[in-house]
C-alpha cells in the first residue's frame, strides 16, 4: 500500500516537472528550484544534495542572538553549539579522568594540574569557525546561493528575506523546505532564569570559565555539559524535575547519572527551581523547591557562578509565517506536521530536523532525511526516510550508547512475558589498572522471546560507546538475531565483545557479573 | 607458590575420600592386581574428556564439557590461563598498550586546556600491577574450574604407547574416549649458529619479564607481535628500531593497512630499517652491538649494506610462534603434523588420529583467544551434546592489532576478494580523515578505513581500518559482515555523530 502511494507521488511529480519548465520567473526576483529555509546539518545537506543533482537551490541561514548575546555562523546547531564543540569539550574531560587514571598506570605528573578553559574554548570555537568556513566553501563548490538572512514565507512559492540591516528581497521556488531547527527553552515562571542565566547556546562560547555550575534539567544537553564541567574540574550540579534522560532506556539512565555522582557532580533529585538573583558579588544566588512528598516540600538555596538551562528545546518556527500560509503546527510542540514524506499541510513545503514533529532531534537523522528528500524532488529516487531502529550515543563521561528500544518500550509493546534481556556488568580492563569503580558499565540487549529472539533494542554503557554502537546498529538493520550476535567471535581484550559474550537472562535472577575472559 | 597451595587444596577437596580413592568424578579402572599400593601407579583414570594444556581454547573447551554433563581434567604444566598464546597475553598486552596510550595523551593535554601534566613514567609500577592482576585472573580460573568440578592435573603430558590413546603425568596414566591438545604455542627463536649472538637478545615471553623500560630496543619482526611492542615501547620513552626484511610491516593485512601502519611506526618516530636483516651481535660494555645487512629484495644488483646499531640494552626477537607439541609424543600417535610442526586438524578440529582433536596456537591457525574459546566450546557441544555440525566458521573472524593508533579488521583483504571473485566484481571503499579529537592538538593521526565488496549487490566481505577507537569499532561491523550485510546495508544505518565509525556508515 505505501510503495504503491509512493509510487503515485512519484508519477505525480515527474508529471508535474515535465508540465513546467524548472523554477518559475518573477521580475528582478531570484527563482529557484528548492530554497531551504535553515543552514543547520539538514539544511544544507539538503541543499548540496539537491544542486549535486542539477537543481538550482538558495539557502536561508541566520542566527538570531542568544539572550545572552552569543552569535555564531553557518551550519546550524550542532556544528556551532551542539555536537562538535561539546564532543571537543567531553575529549577534554575525558583527558581529565585520564589523567587521574596515569598515576595507576605509572606515570607521575609532578605538581598540581590546572585546567585553563580560555585554552580550550580558543581551540574549539578557532575549530568551528574553521567548520563555518568549510560549509560557506562547500556551498559555493556546489553552486549553491547563500543568503546571511532571515526567511518566512509570504505564499506556498514566495520567500521573503531580511538580513540584519533591514534589507529585503523575495525569492521564488517550486519547492521550499524548512530546516530551522530548535533552540534551548527558557523557563517562563523563574525570575531572573532569561536574565542570568546561560543555555547550550553559550556554553561554548564562553570566554572565561563558568566556574561553578547549576545545570537544570537532566536531558542529555543538560547531562553532557555538566559532565564535560565537571571533568575538567568544576564544580557541576544538575537539578532533575523528576527523571533523567527521559525517553531513554531508564536503567541505563541510572547508570549514566550514577556513574557522575560517584565522580564528583552533585544531583538535586526531585527539585524546582524558584528564582535566580544577581548577588552584588556577581555570584548567581539560585532557591528552589525540594518535593519529598506530597505533603512535605522544602525550600533550598545555593549560590553559584553560572546557571545552564537545559530543560528542553522550542522549535525554531517563530516569524515564519506559517499558519498563514496554511503550514500546520503541532498544538503541544509547536513543531510543524509532516508526512513520511517530510511534506507539510502544504504539497510544495517541507520540514526536516528538529522543527519537525514527531522526527528524533538528531543531526544524522535530518541529514539523511534532507538527502532523500532532496534525491525526491529532483526525480531521482522515491526512498523514503526510515526513522526505526536509529542508533545515538549520549557523550557522558560514562557514555551510553544504543539503538532499538528500550526495555520499558519493549515491555510495553510486547509485555513483559514475550522479551528476553540479556544483561552484563562488566569490567573494561583500561578500568582494572586504574582501580576504577567499574559498577555503571553495563550491557543489556532486548530480544523478541518468540521464535529467532530479533534482537529489539541493544544498550552500552562504557569507554567508546559510540564508535562501539555504529556496527551493532547495521546488525539490527539487517535483522539481528541473538544467536547471531552469540556467534560472533569477540574482539580480545576489548568492551564491544562483552556484547557477544553475553547470556545471563533478567529472568533467570543470576548474577550478571562477568568474570574471567 | 600460593598456586600451588591452591593446586593441593583443590584436589583434596574434590578427593574428599581416602586418597588411594580416585576423583569422585571419574571411574578407574583397576589393574591385574588388586594390591592397593600398586593401584596407585597401574591404574588408568578415566574422564569423558581430557584436555591437555589450560590455556583460553582449552579452559573453555573443558568448562562447556562439564557443563553438558562429561566428566573432565585439564592437564597443565604452567600457570592456568596459558602464558604462551593465551588470554593472558593479550591481556598483559592490552594493559601495557594503555599504559602507552596515555603517553599520547600526555602530549595532548596542553592543547586541552591542561597546564603542568609533564609525566614521568614508572615501569615498576606497572609490571607490578599488571602482574597482580594476572595472578588474579589466575585465580578466576581456577575457581571456575573448581564451579564446574573439572580436575586439574599438573604437570607435563605425554602420549603412551597404549593402544587406546592414553596420557602419562608425573607417572599416572589418563585416557578418554575424547582428547583435546590445546597446548599453544611460544614464540620462534633465532639460533647462534644462523645469526651470532642471536642468543644474547629476548621474546615477547620476556618483553614481560623486563624490570625497565629499555633505553634503546631493538625489535625484529614485522608481524603483528613486532609492531604492537615497537609501538608500546617508543610510547613509554624507549629510543626504538624495528629491523623488517622487506618493504612494509603486517604485509599478510590488506595493503592499505600494511602501508599506513608503516607510515604511522615512522611518523611516530620509530626508526625503521627496510629490506634489513640482522647479521649479528655482540655484547660490549655499553650494551649490544648490533650488525644489519640491508639490501632491496626486488633489487637483483643491488649491494647489500652494513650497519651497525650501537649501545643496545634490549633486543627481541618477534619473528613468528611455533606450536607447543614437543614432548608429547605426537609421531608415535598417528596424529600429522605440517611442516611447521603444527597440528593438522580438518573443519571439525579432528586431528588424523580418531578421539583426538587440537585447536589453537598448536594448530598454527587464526592465533586469537576469542578464536581459540569459540573452537573449544564448538567442539564440546558437538562431542557431548550431539551436534554433529557444531564447528566454528574460520571466515569473518574480526581481529585487532594494538598498534598507535589499532588497526581493525575482518574478512578478505581486497586483493584477497580480487583473486575469489576477479577484479570486476570487486568495489572498495575507502576514506582518510583526521578524527574530531585531532582537529585541536598539534600531534596528529589519520583514521584510514577500508570496505571491500563484491557482486552485484556489493556484499561487503571486508572491512580494515587503522586509527584511534577502531579496536572498539569492529566488533559490531564484524556481526552485521557476518550476517551478510551488503553496502546498502550500511548506506541505510543512521549515524551517530560526532564518531569516526560514522564514516563506514556515510561512505561514498
Amino acid at each position: 500500500m505505501a510503495a504503491f502511494r509512493r509510487g503515485c507521488a512519484r508519477w505525480q511529480q515527474v508529471r508535474f516537472l515535465g508540465a513546467r519548465a524548472p523554477g518559475r520567473t518573477f521580475a528582478g526576483t531570484h527563482h529557484y528550484d528548492l530554497v531551504v529555509i535553515g543552514g543547520g546539518s539538514g539544511g544544507l545537506a539538503c541543499s548540496r544534495e539537491a544542486a549535486q543533482l542539477g537543481q538550482k537551490v538558495a539557502v536561508l541561514d541566520h542566527v538570531q542572538p542568544s539572550a545572552r548575546g552569543t552569535a555564531w555562523g553557518l551550519g546550524g546547531t550542532c556544528v556551532n553549539v551542539g555536537c562538535i564543540p561539546k564532543k571537543l569539550m567531553h575529549q577534554a574531560a575525558l583527558l581529565g579522568v585520564a589523567m587521574d587514571d596515569a598515576g595507576k598506570f605509572g606515570w607521575s605528573i609532578p605538581g598540581p594540574v590546572s585546567h585553563d578553559w580560555s585554552t580550550l574554548a580558543q581551540a574549539v570555537q578557532n575549530y568551528v569557525k574553521s567548520l563555518n568556513w568549510g560549509h560557506r566553501v562547500q556551498l559555493q563548490d556546489r553552486k549553491v546561493k547563500y543568503f546571511n538572512t532571515r526567511g518566512s514565507l509570504l505564499d506556498r512559492h514566495t520567500v521573503r528575506g531580511l538580513d540584519a540591516k533591514g534589507t529585503e528581497m523575495t525569492l521564488t521556488a517550486r519547492n521550499i523546505v524548512i530546516a530551522t531547527g530548535g533552540r534551548p527553552r527558557y523557563p517562563t515562571h523563574v525570575p531572573g532564569a532569561r536574565e542570568f542565566g546561560i543555555t547550550s547556546d553559550d556554553l561554548f562560547w564562553l570566554k572565561e570559565s563558568p566556574g561553578k555550575t547549576l545545570v537544570v534539567g537532566a536531558s542529555y544537553v543538560g547531562l553532557e555539559c555538566a559532565g564535560l564541567l565537571a571533568g575538567i574540574g568544576l564544580d557541576a550540579s544538575v537539578m532533575v524535575r523528576s527523571v533523567a534522560l527521559r525517553g531513554f532506556d531508564q536503567q541505563m539512565a541510572q547508570l549514566v547519572t550514577g556513574h557522575m555522582e560517584a565522580r564528583g557532580t552533585r544531583f538535586h533529585w526531585g527539585c524546582v527551581p524558584t528564582s535566580v538573583e544577581k548577588l552584588p558579588s556577581g555570584l548567581l544566588q539560585v532557591k528552589w523547591t525540594e518535593v519529598r512528598s506530597d505533603l512535605e516540600r522544602v525550600e533550598r538555596e545555593d549560590t553559584f557562578s553560572s546557571v545552564l538551562w537545559a530543560i528542553g528545546r522550542v522549535p525554531e518556527t517563530t516569524g515564519l509565517n506559517l499558519p498563514q500560509v496554511g503550514v500546520q503546527l503541532h498544538p503541544d510542540t509547536g513543531k510543524i506536521v509532516v508526512a513520511t514524506d517530510e511534506r507539510t499541510t502544504v504539497s510544495n513545503v517541507y520540514a526536516i530536523g528538529d522543527v519537525a514533529e514527531g522526527r528524533p532531534e538528531l543531526t544524522p537523522t535530518a541529514v539523511k532525511a534532507g538527502k532523500l528528500l532532496a534525491r525526491r524532488l529532483a526525480g531521482q529516487s522515491n526512498q523514503l526516510m526510515d526513522y526505526h531502529s536509529v542508533p545515538t550515543t549520549v557523550f557522558t563521561p560514562l557514555e551510553y550508547g544504543c539503538v532499538g528500544l528500550s526495555e520499558e518500550s519493549a515491555e510495553s509493546r510486547y509485555g513483559k512475558d514475550n522479551i528476553e534481556v540479556y544483561h552484563a556488568f562488566y569490567k573494561p580492563l583500561e578500568f582494572t589498572i586504574a582501580e576504577r569503580d567499574a559498577s555503571h558499565c553495563y550491557v543489556k540487549v532486548v530480544c523478541d522471546r518468540a521464535g529467532v529472539q530479533r534482537v529489539l533494542g541493544l544498550h552500552f554503557t562504557g569507554p567508546s560507546a559510540g564508535e562501539v554502537i555504529q556496527g551493532f546498529a547495521v546488525s539490527v538493520r539487517c535483522g539481528l538475531t541473538y544467536a547471531q550476535l552469540r556467534d560472533t567471535v569477540g574482539i580480545h581484550p576489548t568492551c564491544a565483545e562483552e556484547l557477544t559474550k553475553i547470556h545471563i537472562t533478567k529472568r533467570s535472577g543470576l548474577d550478571a557479573t562477568v568474570t574471567g575472559c | 607458590m600460593g598456586f600451588m597451595q591452591q593446586t593441593a587444596h583443590h584436589d583434596s577437596a574434590l578427593a574428599f575420600v581416602p586418597f588411594f580413592v580416585p576423583p569422585i568424578s571419574s571411574i578407574t579402572r583397576l589393574g591385574p592386581t588388586s594390591c592397593l599400593w600398586r593401584m596407585a601407579s597401574d591404574a588408568v583414570t578415566r574422564f569423558d574428556f581430557l584436555v591437555i594444556g589450560g590455556g583460553s581454547g582449552g579452559l573453555a573447551g573443558a568448562r562447556r564439557a562439564a557443563e553438558l554433563g562429561a566428566t573432565c581434567a585439564v592437564i597443565e604444566n604452567n600457570r592456568l590461563g596459558g602464558t604462551c598464546g593465551g588470554n593472558v597475553f593479550h591481556v598483559f598486552w592490552k594493559v601495557m598498550w594503555n599504559t602507552s596510550v596515555h603517553a599520547e595523551y600526555l602530549h595532548d593535554h596542553a592543547d586541552y586546556g591542561f597546564e603542568g601534566a609533564q609525566a614521568h613514567f614508572s615501569w615498576q609500577l606497572i609490571k607490578n600491577k599488571r602482574d597482580a592482576y594476572v595472578s588474579h585472573l589466575n585465580q578466576i580460573y581456577r575457581n571456575n574450574l573448581d564451579k564446574a568440578r573439572i580436575q586439574t592435573i599438573q604437570g607435563n603430558a605425554r602420549f603412551t604407547d597404549d593402544p587406546e590413546p592414553t596420557v602419562e603425568v608425573s607417572g599416572k596414566k589418563y585416557t578418554a574416549p575424547h582428547i583435546l591438545i590445546a597446548t599453544g604455542g611460544h614464540p620462534s627463536t633465532v639460533s647462534d649458529e644462523d645469526v651470532p649472538g642471536a642468543s644474547l637478545g629476548i621474546t615477547s615471553d620476556g618483553f614481560f619479564e623486563l624490570e625497565s623500560c629499555p633505553r634503546h630496543s631493538v625489535l625484529v619482526g614485522a608481524g603483528y607481535i613486532a609492531v604492537e611492542m615497537a609501538g608500546i615501547l617508543s610510547s613509554l620513552g624507549s629510543k626504538t628500531s624495528l629491523i623488517i626484511r622487506h618493504d612494509g610491516v603486517l604485509r599478510n593485512f590488506d595493503a592499505l593497512i600494511s602501508s599506513n601502519c608503516t607510515k604511522e611506526l615512522e611518523n611516530s618516530g620509530i626508526d625503521l630499517w627496510r629490506n634489513t636483516q640482522v647479521k649479528s651481535v655482540q655484547k660490549t660494555e655499553q650494551g649490544l652491538n648490533i650488525t644489519l645487512g640491508t639490501k632491496d629484495v626486488k633489487d637483483k644488483d643491488a649491494k647489500e649494506k652494513t650497519d651497525r646499531i650501537q649501545g643496545v640494552d634490549c633486543l627481541l626477537w618477534a619473528i613468528g610462534r611455533e606450536p607447543n607439541t614437543a614432548g608429547l609424543n605426537l609421531s608415535q600417535m598417528g596424529v600429522k603434523l605440517d611442516p611447521k610442526g603444527c597440528i593438522v586438524v580438518d573443519e571439525f578440529q579432528n586431528t588424523t588420529r580418531q578421539g583426538i582433536y587440537a585447536l589453537g596456537d598448536v594448530c598454527g591457525k587464526a592465533l586469537l583467544t576469542p578464536v581459540a574459546i569459540a573452537a573449544g566450546r564448538k567442539l564440546a557441544h558437538r562431542l557431548f551434546e550431539g551436534k554433529a555440525e557444531s564447528k566454528l566458521d574460520y571466515t569473518n573472524i574480526p581481529t585487532v592489532v594494538f598498534t598507535h593508533p589499532p588497526i581493525g579488521t575482518i574478512g578478505l583483504t581486497e586483493d584477497e576478494a580480487i583473486r575469489s571473485w576477479g577484479k570486476t566484481s570487486v568495489k572498495a571503499y575507502t576514506t582518510s580523515f583526521t578524527p574530531m579529537y585531532y582537529t585541536i592538538t598539534s600531534r596528529k593521526t589519520k583514521c584510514v578505513m577500508k570496505l571491500v565488496c563484491v557482486g552485484k549487490e556489493e556484499k561487503v566481505v571486508g572491512l580494515h581500518m587503522q586509527g584511534p577507537g577502531c579496536d572498539e569499532m569492529l566488533q559490531g561491523f564484524a556481526v552485521a559482515i557476518k550476517m551478510g550485510a551488503t553496502k546498502a546495508d550500511f548506506d541505510n544505518t543512521i549515524a551517530i555523530h560526532p564518531t569516526s565509525s560514522e564514516e563506514l556508515v556515510t561512505m561514498r
